[in-house]
């Protein structure tokens, strides 16, 4: 066939649906994707299919009794969701709590941060062909942590261990040697990451150079957490709007280069490494006292609209709650980083392979519980 | 063709690199559990099913008016000042295992047991009477603490 004859043969775009059950959407997300050949022309994201209607929900249940729902907001860093939300019912209620309370929390939060982040290794390891390896090796490591918080609050994924003015539980020496083993376990695991992954010539040849994000792109969309900073911006809220007890810990910020989908990852494993970092620090100087400040578990704060945001994992988890003269909140909304970090997607691939998209939804770790609320 | 070569090595390298990770933990002793047959024990303060030890109960509606899903619901007789609980109902279906009516239970009547392998055929079954706690039975890993 020669040049003219191809010139004459119709050709049309084609339409194909991925997800809402496919498994590497993560959850139950459908893209809409319009190809031609095996380029992407067109993704539209259709979210929806987990949405529980948790802002709603909110206004019918006490200040207290809506701890339990955040869990189900991003379910793979319950502590985070909670640390969130109960941080500004606390600034809400204008709540001072004891320094012990705080370098518990740091150091849960952090915990919870590695386990969060292991799992995006492992998915996104797996999604791009490294099958089972690298997610059972990560999941090897999050097993000792969720052990860590089966002993401290009594459940394995939703954890429900923040309270309003402290925490449910004090830790015991147990769990306070069980972290410091946990510490020194994990480092050389970290190492292992880059043995296995970081540098293997697959993983780069598939992940280097795949759905390049620019730093004013980011910017724009509000892209927040590990994928604002590969893109090269410096903004982490533990360091830059410190909460907690964060200020009184030494760690860095690692940030990427290209904002590529390698670059994502490679600062999820730096991360990783300063996470463990300040939890080493926090369990070092954890000071004695008492863990929760003894309020009632019916709050009635004064009608008034308060705003407050954590670093959570994936990013910037706000809360923000209008307040009326009622025990029940007014208005509670959720700022959830997947959400934002989901947005920038169909801009991303466009003109980038089918193989790729599963590539850059990876990198983004995003997660539908989060997104759908 | 150098280019070729030097991908060969490259891949090679890392392919050798990634290989000694896993040899390494293949002689290690395996971590994982063969789940049906052997189980792993729950923690202390594991928070499974709701149980209830009823002679404790003081009737209060601490634990009704905390739990978010509604879930739990009492009646109770009236006699003089003393009240008598008469039924206590436990709906598993809303149940979200956030164990907040055992926190709030002043007499600690309410408890968590570590129960936690709670399929059942029948929809009816997931509504449980916990004045009956023998139909606990039924599950395995009915350790009451």
């Amino acid at each position: 066939m020669d040049a003219t004859q191809t010139k004459d043969i119709y050709t049309e775009e084609f339409l194909i649906n991925m997800g809402p059950q496919h498994p590497s959407t993560h959850g139950v997300l459908s893209l809409e994707l319009t190809l031609d050949g095996e380029t992407i022309v067109e993704c539209t994201p259709h979210i929806g299919y987990l949405h529980r209607s948790m802002e709603k929900i909110a206004e019918n249940r006490t200040y207290t009794q809506f701890i339990p729902f955040t869990d189900r907001l991003d379910y793979v860093a319950s502590m985070n969701n909670n640390l969130g939300y109960v941080m500004v019912v606390e600034k809400l209620l204008k709540l001072e709590i004891s320094e012990r309370a705080k370098y518990i929390r740091v150091i849960i939060a952090e915990l919870n941060r590695i386990a969060s982040h292991l799992i995006a290794i492992g998915t996104f390891a797996q999604d791009l062909g490294a099958f089972a390896t690298p997610l059972f090796y990560c999941f090897r490591e999050r097993e000792k942590i969720v052990e860590i918080f089966d002993q401290l609050c009594g459940n394995r994924l939703t954890y429900n261990y923040m309270r309003i003015g402290g925490v449910l539980t004090d830790f015991s020496r147990d769990i306070e040697e069980k972290i410091k083993k946990f510490i020194k376990y994990m480092r050389p695991k970290v190492d292992d990451y880059d043995w296995l992954l970081t540098y293997n010539a697959i993983f780069l040849a598939r992940s280097k150079h795949i759905g390049v994000l620019s730093k004013e792109m980011a910017v724009n969309y509000s892209i927040t957490g590990p994928n604002l900073r590969a893109s090269g911006v410096k903004w982490d809220l533990r360091k830059d709007e410190p909460y907690l007890a964060y200020d009184k810990f030494e760690f860095d910020v690692p940030v990427g280069k290209n904002g590529d989908a390698w670059d994502r990852y490679k600062v999820r494993i730096e991360e990783i490494r300063q996470s463990l970092r300040i939890i080493e620090q926090a369990i070092e100087a954890l000071p004695q006292g008492d863990v929760a400040v003894k309020v009632g578990r019916i709050h009635k704060p004064s009608p008034s609209e308060t705003y407050f945001r954590t670093e959570n994992p994936r990013g910037e988890l706000g809360f923000y709650i209008v307040s009326d003269d009622s025990v029940y909140p007014y208005r509670l909304k959720i700022r959830s980083p997947s959400f934002s970090n989901l947005a920038v997607l169909p801009e991303l691939v466009r003109g980038l392979k089918v193989a790729d998209i599963v590539c850059v939804l990876g990198s983004f770790d995003i997660l539908m519980g989060e997104i759908d609320r | 063709m150098i280019k070729l070569a030097k991908n060969f090595v490259v891949g090679t390298w890392s392919l050798i690199k990634g290989l000694a990770v896993t040899i390494k933990y293949f002689f290690r002793p395996t971590v994982t559990l063969q789940y049906p047959t052997e189980k792993q024990p729950m923690s202390e303060c594991y928070r499974g099913l709701v149980g209830l030890r009823p002679e404790k109960c003081i009737v209060c509606y601490q634990c009704v008016k905390i739990c978010p899903t509604a879930c739990l619901a009492i009646t109770h007789k009236q006699e003089d000042k003393k009240k008598t609980l008469e039924t206590f109902k436990y709906n598993m279906e809303l149940c979200c295992f956030c164990g907040l009516c055992q926190q709030v239970c002043p007499t600690s009547a309410i408890i968590m047991t570590n129960i936690y392998e709670i399929s059942v055929y029948d929809r009816k079954k997931l509504d449980i009477n916990l004045l009956d706690m023998k139909k606990y039975d039924e599950w395995t890993n009915t350790t009451i603490k």
